[in-house]
């Protein structure tokens, strides 16, 4: 196991609310599965708490936050609806930290909508899908926009409810 | 020379202890060469106590004074569906403890099932002393994968009782994975299923070498090898009711026979294709002595359980979802736990993962291997294992209208921890209480209730002045923690809790004192301790005057507080320099029983128990500085107003008025009554003990609450809204 002294344990945990996850797994911006499943598991045979029971109790608790924190990490960026909110949430100046099931809730209304007008229209176009009514879909979708320009969501549901109209009127 | 330390597959039905050394892993026997341990007690007539095999012979001719599977029963509160189901199948009597748990009663003595755990654990500890001829005071103890926050602690509450100090409580088919893994440097993904006596789990891991990471584990806590034993003893006694009109159920002891032989012919069925069952004069008939006579086919005991099997098997596409893997892509199948060796249930599991399952481990075996294995690199300064696991169970919180948010979904590795901030709803609110649930419902009331808490020594300000970051932790061994701080001035917050299934950690250090488990005659006699001569409940008295305390005892104690400002300045630890930091905010210790918190303790927090975190099962009055006005039923706080949380976070407030018939336009002020009202139907709600509308109080609307209180028998968070006078007291205290 890759061997920190006690001193850069101790740093790394006062240091771990302001690192975001890609620098706390030592990963890049891009990082695929494979390469967060490794980065976590490097990372905890440093840093579980199992490793570090022979440590002094200041290094161990250091250690307990940062395996916690690795935990948290690994959670969001494993997960394909997690990540795309937490890197919003850093584009955006969130801070390096997220909720777990605050990017879920964000994540969540980026495809079903902020706004309740948003959500409203939306689950309306689903209901017309689900009915084969692809025109009336299409037009509720539009007024979703309306009311969320640009939500990512609504419109890539868009482009397949028109792909299906010219499906169908072909 | 390395410390010793064992791992104890502590089982519903039976237990085994093992030890590993230099990559040689052993199972240890009992001087009649048993490697499995019935996890049977008998209480004799005599006053003694055994435990084990020859125990379990006990059964059949004293029923009420012989407990068997009570692992079915740790840390479950009385009302839970399965204590109502084992008192209906176990002949000794279960009865309720105060704070819904449970207590055994035997032969005029009550027992909580912690002891009763730790007379098990105790004569392990003792086969394994024999056998290494020292003295073992470490171990690793397993626990069912779906073993909850309540069942975890009450685990290791028994370990402590039985003497031992628990490194780490570890899920059984992790444990059963490192048994199959350890040392191979396999590179694969397995999935592990573990039906054992009383349970069921299934784990699907990848093995990377030196890493074992759970990637998903669900199971079912109340579905076993016994009920496959429960199908075949109402079978055979429904055919004897056919034939002869007697039900052999009403007759304690035709029934235990009738269970014994049950048992026998599963057994045997694991061999041949079919096996005779044959108990002769179990019963007397109006003409004399009556037989069971029965010969069992594989097919026809296949019949009996098969939707039992196919339980397993729904547990098992879950388990396979969440992991995101198709099961017949998977490397291998390890079977765990007794009833795997059945043939009817290998058949079906061959079937369900399209492969032949693994006989690399024995089934009965492997988990205390596999513990023993964990709990030899936890002593070795060269730690080279790494178990991942995950937590079981979503975490939640209960919010308004009986919905209990997700905080910490399930299969999240840990140790994990998240932060919720609440503010306060009411002007000058002196503490807030939030309850504590585990499992996958929405409604909170179909959850497992870990706990209440309530927080208070906090700022007191207008309301939404106040911001509470609460932390939820979940420890490596699963085990739930909750710390409150104020957000501005960074200090703990006292924690009182006010529901726990478990024992306190008075109640755990009396029993210690009481040494019960010591009357306990085990089968190795060289290092068993000496027996109790006197009757050490009458002698209770005396050693609680002079308690023999360890150093982490005495840390433990509560110290007497009464004043709730003292204990808030108590509650910033001795570190508190440090602590002040936001980066050290989360360092903060936490009072689980885990070996590091224990040193925590030792060497650094001598006494202020109310300065620590709070266990979900600790004791209630220990972190109690002065009884807390249990005040109006009024939702006292919200989501704090994050613009990322109010994204997506369902504001109690906003859910209540959506129930109110017209909830539009309501000012500030109008919303509050609303809540006042709304929470009085609600008492699932989050409440406060609020002296500043102690006056509205006076006038209370009486019957509305308790009412639901009573229709929900899952709701068993103490009534809010009722002490009036200790409210007045608490505003004498003010004025």
């Amino acid at each position: 196991m890759a061997a920190l002294a006690p001193a850069e344990i101790l740093a790394l945990a006062r240091i771990s609310e302001e690192l975001d996850y890609y620098q706390l797994l030592h990963l890049q911006d891009d990082a695929n599965a494979r390469q967060i499943k490794d980065a976590y598991y490097e990372t905890s045979r440093t840093f579980h708490p199992d490793a570090c029971r022979h440590l002094p109790d200041d290094v161990r608790r250091a250690v307990a936050v940062i395996a916690k924190r690795i935990s948290e990490a690994y959670s969001i960026l494993r997960d394909p609806r997690r990540r795309p909110a937490y890197d919003r949430h850093l584009e955006s100046g969130g801070g390096a930290r997220m909720q777990l099931a605050q990017a879920e809730g964000a994540q969540r209304a980026e495809v079903e909508g902020k706004t309740p007008q948003g959500r409203q229209y939306f689950t309306l176009a689903n209901q017309d899908i689900r009915r084969g009514d692809f025109a009336a879909a299409a037009r509720n979708l539009q007024t979703a926009l309306t009311f969320e320009p640009g939500n990512e969501g609504f419109e890539k549901l868009l482009v397949e409810v028109r792909e299906k109209l010219e499906h169908s009127s072909a | 020379m390395a410390d010793i330390a064992i791992g104890i597959d502590l089982g519903t039905s039976n237990s085994c202890v093992a030890r590993a050394e230099d990559g040689t892993v052993d199972v240890l026997a009992n001087p009649y060469g048993e490697k499995i341990t019935a996890s049977v007690v008998a209480f004799r007539e005599d006053g003694s106590i055994t435990v084990g095999n020859s125990a379990k012979a006990n059964i059949i001719h004293d029923p009420e004074n012989t407990v068997s599977s009570a692992k079915r029963l740790i840390g479950r509160y009385y009302f839970s569906e399965e204590v109502k189901k084992a008192r209906a199948i176990c002949a000794y009597d279960i009865a309720e403890s105060e704070g819904h748990g449970l207590r055994i009663n035997v032969r005029n003595e009550q027992f909580s099932l912690p002891e009763i755990s730790a007379m098990v654990l105790r004569e392990l500890k003792a086969i394994a002393e024999a056998r290494l001829g020292q003295s073992v005071s470490k171990a690793v103890i397993t626990v069912p994968a779906y073993f909850n926050d309540n069942q975890r602690q009450a685990t290791k509450d028994a370990g402590r009782i039985a003497g031992l100090e628990v490194l780490r409580i570890i899920n059984e088919p992790t444990a059963a994975a490192l048994a199959y893994g350890f040392g191979k440097g396999l590179k694969q993904r397995v999935a592990v299923y573990d039906l054992g006596g009383g349970t069921f789990d299934i784990s699907v891991l990848e093995i990377g070498e030196d890493i074992f990471e759970v990637l998903s584990t669900c199971g079912d806590t109340f579905l076993g090898g016994e009920d496959f034993d429960d199908r075949l003893i109402d079978m055979l006694a429904d055919e004897f009711l056919a034939n002869t009109g007697i039900n052999l159920r009403n007759d304690r002891f035709a029934l235990e026979k009738l269970k014994v032989a049950s048992e026998d012919a599963k057994k045997a069925l694991s061999v041949d294709s079919a096996v005779d069952i044959r108990i002769p004069d179990i019963i007397e008939g109006p003409e004399g002595m009556l037989s069971v006579e029965h010969q069992l086919t594989s097919v026809e005991f296949g019949s009996l359980v098969n939707d039992l099997l196919q339980r397993t098997f729904k547990v098992c596409d879950e388990a396979v979802q969440e992991a995101g893997v198709v099961a017949r892509d998977l490397d291998g199948v390890v079977l765990v736990g007794g009833p795997t060796r059945l043939p009817i249930i290998r058949d079906a599991v061959r079937a369900y993962f399209q492969m032949e399952p693994k006989t690399d481990v024995d089934p009965d075996l492997a988990v205390s291997m596999g513990a023993a294995i964990h709990a030899s690199s936890l002593v070795n300064p060269k730690n080279d294992t790494f178990l991942l696991d995950v937590t079981p169970l979503s975490l939640r919180i209960g919010v308004a209208g009986g919905i209990a948010e997700s905080v910490i979904e399930r299969n999240t590795p840990v140790p994990i921890e998240q932060t919720r901030t609440f503010t306060t709803f009411k002007d000058y609110q002196e503490s807030v209480s939030i309850r504590i649930y585990q499992g996958e419902s929405r409604e909170a009331e179909e959850n497992e209730p870990l706990g209440q808490f309530e927080f208070s020594g906090f700022a007191k300000a207008r309301r939404g002045e106040v911001e509470i970051d609460v932390t939820f932790e979940i420890d490596t061994d699963g085990i739930v923690n909750v710390t409150a701080r104020d957000r501005d001035t960074g200090q703990k917050a006292s924690i009182r809790i006010t529901l726990s299934s478990g024992l306190s950690e008075s109640e755990i250090e009396s029993i210690i004192e009481r040494a019960n488990t010591d009357r306990v005659e085990t089968t190795t006699l060289e290092i068993t301790p000496p027996p109790v001569s006197r009757d050490p409940r009458s002698e209770l008295e005396e050693a609680l005057s002079t308690p023999p305390l360890s150093d982490s005892q005495r840390a433990l104690e509560p110290v007497s507080e009464s004043d709730p400002a003292a204990s808030a300045a108590s509650s910033t630890p001795a570190h508190a320099p440090d602590e002040a930091t936001p980066a050290d905010a989360v360092t903060q210790p936490f009072l689980g029983m885990s070996p590091d918190s224990d040193d925590l303790l030792l060497d650094e927090e001598p006494a202020p128990l109310l300065a620590e975190p709070a266990r979900l099962s600790g004791e209630p009055q220990l972190a109690a500085p002065e009884p807390i006005v249990a005040a109006s039923p009024e939702p006292f706080f919200e989501e704090a107003p994050t613009d990322e949380m109010v994204a997506y976070t369902k504001n109690p407030k906003a859910m209540d008025l959506d129930l109110e018939p017209d909830p539009v336009g309501l000012d500030i002020d109008t919303e509050v009554e609303t809540e006042d009202n709304q929470v009085v139907e609600l008492t699932d709600d989050l409440h406060i003990a609020n002296t500043q509308t102690a006056s509205e109080l006076h006038d209370p609307e009486p019957e509305a609450e308790p009412q639901v209180l009573e229709e929900n028998p899952h709701d068993l968070f103490e009534p809010a809204g009722t002490d009036l006078t200790t409210l007045d007291e608490a505003e004498d205290e003010k004025g």
